[in-house]
C-alpha cells in the first residue's frame, strides 16, 4: 500500500559510525503517509541509531533524510519537532520533577508548527492525551513517582501531544505484560486512524505481526530484509540473525 | 487571593519604609532589597533551565563599571549610565552564551567563574576603567531614591518571574533543566532559550551593579567582580527555593538579616554560622524553603526524614 | 639559561599542584562530588604539619604520614556522617554543601589558629644546590619527589589492589561496590578519606614551600579544580602531568608577561580550554 502514496519520510544512504563502530550503515527505506513500519533486529543492530537520525539527536555521517520533501538531516532536533517529527525514548525520558500533567503540557506547548501558545489550551489538550493513553487518574503525581507501565504511556502521551505527523516509538512495550501490549497496540492502530504515520521498534513478534503493514529488518546497522511482516518472518537470513537467536 | 493580598500588604509596607525607618535601617534596605535582586536574576537562569552560574558578577561588574565610567569618565547622567551598563551586560551575555551554555553541570559553574576572574583582571589594567585604583562616582546624598529604585527593580525581577512560570517560555526553561534532550526533541529551542534566560539573568544583574554604584559612589575591580557576590546569589536562591517566584526574594531577605544580625558583633561568629547554615539547608531542604513549606503542610516534620531518605546514599 | 630555570620552578611546582588536584580529581570521579572544601583540607593538612613541627619537633616529611591519617579520618567522618545524606541530591546541593564545609573550615581554622601566616622552616629549608647554572631548592626538589611518590602509589592502589578496583569499579555504578562485597557507604567515606589524606600531604608539602593562613582554600580549591580538568579524572599520573603544565606556565607566565595580566590570561585560558574541549564527557557530566 505504501507504494501508492507519496513518500512522507524517505532515507538515503543513512550512515552513523561511533569511533571505528558502524552503528547504521547505509541504510535507505521509505515510509508511505499513514503507514505503519516495524523496525526490528536484534539488540546493538543500530535501531535506535536509526530513531535518533531520525528525530535529529544525532547526525548522520553520510547520507540524506528527506520529510515530506525536504531535506531535514542536518536540522536541530526542535526544528523536525515543528515540522512533526515525534519520538519516544527507549531509555525513558520524563521530566521528574513535574507533574504527568506538566510533562505531556511541554508536548503541546512546543510540537509540531511550534505548538499551542496557549498554556491553557495546552494543557486541556494534554489532558486529551492523557485520557486516551489511560493516565487520566495520574494527572497529579510527580512523573518520577510513576512505575514502569505508566512511564511508558507517559512518553507516549508526551509524544502524542506534539500532535505528530511522523511518530517514532522506541520500544514503547518492552516490560509490558501481554494485557498491556494487546491495550498498547490497540492505542497505536488508533493513532495510525487519526492519520499518523509511524515507525515501531519493537520485540514483541505477535505486537509487530499484528500491527505493521511493513516490516524492516536491521542487523550489524545494515538493511537485511524489508517487505510484508509474514514473508520476512520466514525470510532464512532474518530467522538466522534474529529470531533463531531468541528461539534458541 | 489572600496570598495576593499579603503580597501586596508587604509590598506597601517596604515602599512607605523611607516614611517610618531610620537612616540605618533605609541603607539596610538597599543592601537587601539588590542582593534579593541578584538572587531573582540568578533564578530565572539558574532556577529554571538548572544552569548554575558561579558567575554572575561578571554582569554585576559590566553594570557596576558601565555605569561608573560614564558618570566619573564622560558625565554622563546616571539613567544613561544605567542604560549603558545594562547595554553591556547583556551584550556579554548574548556573546558568551552560545558557546558557554553548551558546557553542563559543574563545567558550566566554572566557566562563569573564569570568565568573571578573567574580565575582573582585564578591567585591573584598563585605563578608562581606572586600573586597580578604581573610580569616584558624583555624590548623591539620597538614599530614599537609592531605596525605591532599588525597590523597583526588585519588583520588576519578580513580576519578570512571575511571568516566567506562567508562560510558555518558562515551561521550556524548566523543561530544559528537568531533561534537555528530551526538551529538544519534543520542540524547545533549547539553545535560543537558554541564551534568552542568560540575557535577562544578566539585565537584572547588571542594573542591581548599577544601582549600587552610584549608592556607594566608589568602585574598585574586587568590589564589583567580588567573587563571594557569586555564592551568595547562589546560597540566597537555592536557600529560598530555585524555581520558583517568591523563593528566591524570602531567601534573600532572611539571610541578609542573619547576616547583618550576626556581623554586628563578631564578624568571624557570623561567617561560621553562614556556613552552618548552608550545611543545614542542603542537608534538610535541598529543595528550598518553599518546598519546606509546601512539604510541613502536608505531613509535619517527617519531611525532613523523608527528604534526608530521599537523597542519602 | 633563564628559561631553563622557568622550566625547572615550574616542574618542581608543578609537581605539589598535581598533588593538590589529585585527591580532588578521586573524589570528583568516583563519588561525582566537585568538592569546593578541597583547599580547606589542603589548608588543615598544612596546619597538621606545621603543628607536629613546631609543637613536637618533628621533621616535616616525617610529619606527613602522621597528617596524612590524621585527614584521613577527617574526611572518612565528614563522608560517612555528613556528605553521604546527599550524595544523590542535585549537582548544585553537593557544590553548596562542600561551599559550607570550606566556610565552616576556614573560620574553625581562624579561630584555632588565628589568621596569622605560618611557614614551615625547617634547618634545611633555605639549603640549595646548583646544577649547571640551574638553582634548585632541596625543600622543593624533595616536596616535588614526595608528590610523584604519592601519585604512583595512588596508581598503584587503584589498578593493582582489590580495593582499587572496587573504588573504580564504583565510579561507573554505584551498585558495582555490592559485587566486591563493599557496603558504597563504606566504600564512598574511603574514598574520600583517601582524598582528604592526599590533600593532607599536598597541604604539608604546601607549608614547607610557601606560606599557610586559613584562607589559602580558595584558591587552591580553584587552582586543583583547572587541574583536575586539564588532567582528567581517570588517571592519577595524567592529573600530575595536568600540575606540571599549570607549573610551568605560570612561572613563565608571570615573567614573561608580567604579574598583572596572569589572571586575565589563566582564567580566560580556563574558559577556552572549556568550551573548545570537544569531549563529549565535558558536557553530559
Amino acid at each position: 500500500m505504501s507504494d501508492a502514496l507519496a513518500p512522507l519520510l524517505e532515507a538515503r544512504h543513512l550512515t552513523r559510525r561511533f569511533q571505528g563502530l558502524v552503528a547504521v550503515n547505509d541504510v535507505s527505506f521509505s515510509l508511505g503517509e499513514g503507514e505503519i513500519l516495524g523496525l526490528i533486529g536484534p539488540n546493538g543492530a543500530g535501531k535506535t541509531t536509526l530513531i535518533s537520525l531520525i528525530s535529529g539527536t544525532l547526525v548522520p555521517d553520510e547520507g540524506e533524510l528527506l520529510f515530506a520533501g525536504r531535506r531535514v538531516e542536518r536540522l536541530a532536533p526542535f526544528r523536525r519537532a515543528h515540522l512533526g517529527i515525534g519520538r519516544t525514548f527507549q531509555v525513558m525520558k520524563p521530566f521528574p520533577g513535574l507533574s504527568v500533567l506538566e510533562n505531556v503540557t511541554v508536548g503541546a506547548l512546543f510540537g509540531t508548527g511550534g505548538g499551542e501558545r496557549n498554556r491553557a489550551r495546552a494543557r486541556e489538550r494534554a489532558r486529551a492525551m492523557l485520557d486516551f493513553t489511560g493516565l487520566a487518574q495520574r494527572v497529579d503525581q510527580r512523573a518520577e513517582a510513576l512505575g514502569g507501565p505508566d512511564r511508558k504511556r507517559l512518553e507516549l502521551a508526551k509524544a502524542l501531544a506534539m500532535q505528530p505527523k511522523l511518530l517514532l516509538l522506541d520500544e514503547v512495550m518492552a516490560g509490558l505484560n501481554p494485557v498491556e501490549v494487546d491495550e498498547v497496540v490497540g492505542l497505536i492502530k488508533r493513532i495510525r486512524d487519526e492519520g499518523v504515520t509511524i515507525l515501531v521498534i519493537e520485540h514483541v513478534i505477535k505486537a509487530i505481526r499484528s500491527l505493521s503493514d511493513r516490516v524492516f529488518v536491521l542487523h550489524h546497522g545494515q538493511k537485511i530484509a524489508e517487505g510484508d511482516p509474514a514473508a520476512v518472518f520466514r525470510d532464512p537470513r532474518v530467522v538466522e540473525a534474529y529470531l533463531g537467536k531468541r528461539r534458541a | 487571593m489572600l496570598r495576593w493580598a499579603a503580597i501586596a500588604a508587604v509590598a506597601l509596607l517596604l515602599a512607605l519604609l523611607p516614611l517610618y525607618g531610620d537612616a540605618v535601617t533605609i541603607q539596610y534596605g538597599i543592601n537587601a532589597l539588590l542582593v534579593a535582586v541578584l538572587a531573582q536574576a540568578w533564578n530565572i537562569l539558574g532556577g529554571f533551565t538548572g544552569y548554575a552560574s558561579f558567575g554572575n558578577s561578571t554582569f554585576y561588574g559590566l553594570g557596576t563599571y558601565g555605569t561608573a565610567i560614564a558618570m566619573a569618565q564622560f558625565g554622563l547622567p546616571f539613567w544613561t549610565g544605567l542604560l549603558l551598563g545594562a547595554a553591556l551586560a547583556m551584550l556579554c551575555a548574548l556573546l558568551v552564551g552560545i558557546p558557554i551554555l553548551r558546557l553542563r553541570g559543574p563545567y558550566f559553574a566554572i566557566a562563569t567563574l573564569g570568565l568573571s576572574a578573567a574580565l575582573s583582571a582585564l578591567v585591573a589594567n584598563l585605563d578608562i576603567a581606572g586600573r586597580n585604583i578604581g573610580l569616584i562616582l558624583p555624590l548623591t546624598r539620597n538614599d530614599t531614591l537609592f531605596y525605591e529604585a532599588s525597590l523597583a527593580l526588585l519588583a520588576a525581577a519578580t513580576l519578570a518571574v512571575a511571568w516566567l512560570s506562567a508562560s510558555r517560555f518558562g515551561m521550556g526553561l524548566i523543561a530544559i533543566r528537568e531533561d534537555e534532550d528530551a526538551a529538544a526533541v519534543m520542540g524547545v529551542n533549547t539553545t535560543l532559550y537558554k541564551v534568552v534566560a542568560l540575557v535577562l539573568s544578566a539585565l537584572f544583574t547588571a542594573v542591581a551593579g548599577g544601582i549600587h554604584a552610584y549608592w556607594i559612589t566608589f568602585i574598585d575591580p574586587a568590589s564589583a567582580f567580588d567573587s563571594t557576590l557569586n555564592v551568595r546569589m547562589v546560597i540566597m536562591t537555592v536557600f529560598g527555593g530555585p524555581g520558583t517566584v517568591l523563593g528566591p526574594v524570602v531567601g534573600a531577605f532572611i539571610l541578609s538579616a542573619i547576616y547583618e544580625a550576626l556581623a554586628s558583633s563578631i564578624s568571624t561568629a557570623a561567617a561560621l554560622f553562614f556556613g552552618i547554615v548552608i550545611v543545614l539547608a542542603v542537608i534538610f531542604m535541598p529543595r528550598g524553603l518553599v518546598d519546606l513549606g509546601w512539604g510541613f503542610r502536608r505531613m509535619g516534620p517527617r519531611y525532613l526524614l523523608e527528604t534526608v531518605r530521599q537523597y542519602r546514599l | 639559561m633563564l628559561f631553563a630555570q622557568i622550566l625547572v620552578n615550574g616542574v618542581l611546582l608543578g609537581g605539589l599542584y598535581g598533588l593538590m588536584a589529585l585527591g580532588m580529581a578521586l573524589v570528583w570521579g568516583v563519588l561525582n562530588i566537585v568538592n569546593l572544601a578541597h583547599g580547606a583540607l589542603i589548608m588543615l593538612g598544612g596546619y597538621a604539619v606545621y603543628f607536629l613541627f613546631t609543637g613536637a619537633g618533628i621533621d616535616p616529611f616525617a610529619a606527613l604520614p602522621i597528617a596524612m591519617a590524621g585527614m584521613f579520618c577527617v574526611g572518612y567522618l565528614l563522608q560517612r556522617f555528613l556528605l553521604n545524606l546527599i550524595v544523590r541530591s542535585a549537582l548544585l546541593n553537593t557544590l553548596l554543601i562542600t561551599f559550607g564545609l570550606d566556610v565552616v573550615l576556614t573560620y574553625l581554622a581562624q579561630l584555632a589558629f588565628s589568621a596569622d601566616f605560618r611557614t614551615i622552616n625547617p634547618s634545611y629549608a633555605g639549603a640549595n644546590f646548583t646544577l649547571g647554572g640551574i638553582t634548585v631548592p632541596l625543600a622543593r626538589l624533595a616536596a616535588f619527589a614526595v608528590a610523584l611518590l604519592l601519585a604512583g602509589l595512588v596508581w598503584l592502589l587503584l589498578n593493582r589492589t582489590r580495593l582499587g578496583r572496587a573504588i573504580r569499579a564504583t565510579a561507573q555504578n554505584l551498585v558495582a561496590a555490592r559485587l566486591y562485597g563493599v557496603d558504597p557507604r563504606q566504600l564512598y567515606a574511603i574514598t574520600f578519606g583517601i582524598g582528604a589524606a592526599l590533600a593532607g600531604a599536598a597541604g604539608g608539602l604546601y607549608g614547607v614551600v610557601a606560606q599557610i593562613t586559613p584562607y589559602i582554600g580558595t584558591s587552591l580549591t580553584a587552582k586543583s579544580f583547572v587541574i583536575a580538568i586539564i588532567g582528567g579524572l581517570d588517571n592519577p599520573l595524567s592529573v600530575v602531568l595536568g600540575g606540571l603544565v599549570i607549573g610551568i606556565a605560570e612561572s613563565a607566565g608571570s615573567l614573561y608577561l608580567g604579574p598583572t595580566f596572569t589572571d586575565v590570561i589563566s582564567f580566560g585560558l580556563l574558559v577556552l580550554i572549556l568550551v573548545a574541549r570537544p569531549a563529549r564527557s565535558l558536557r553530559t557530566a
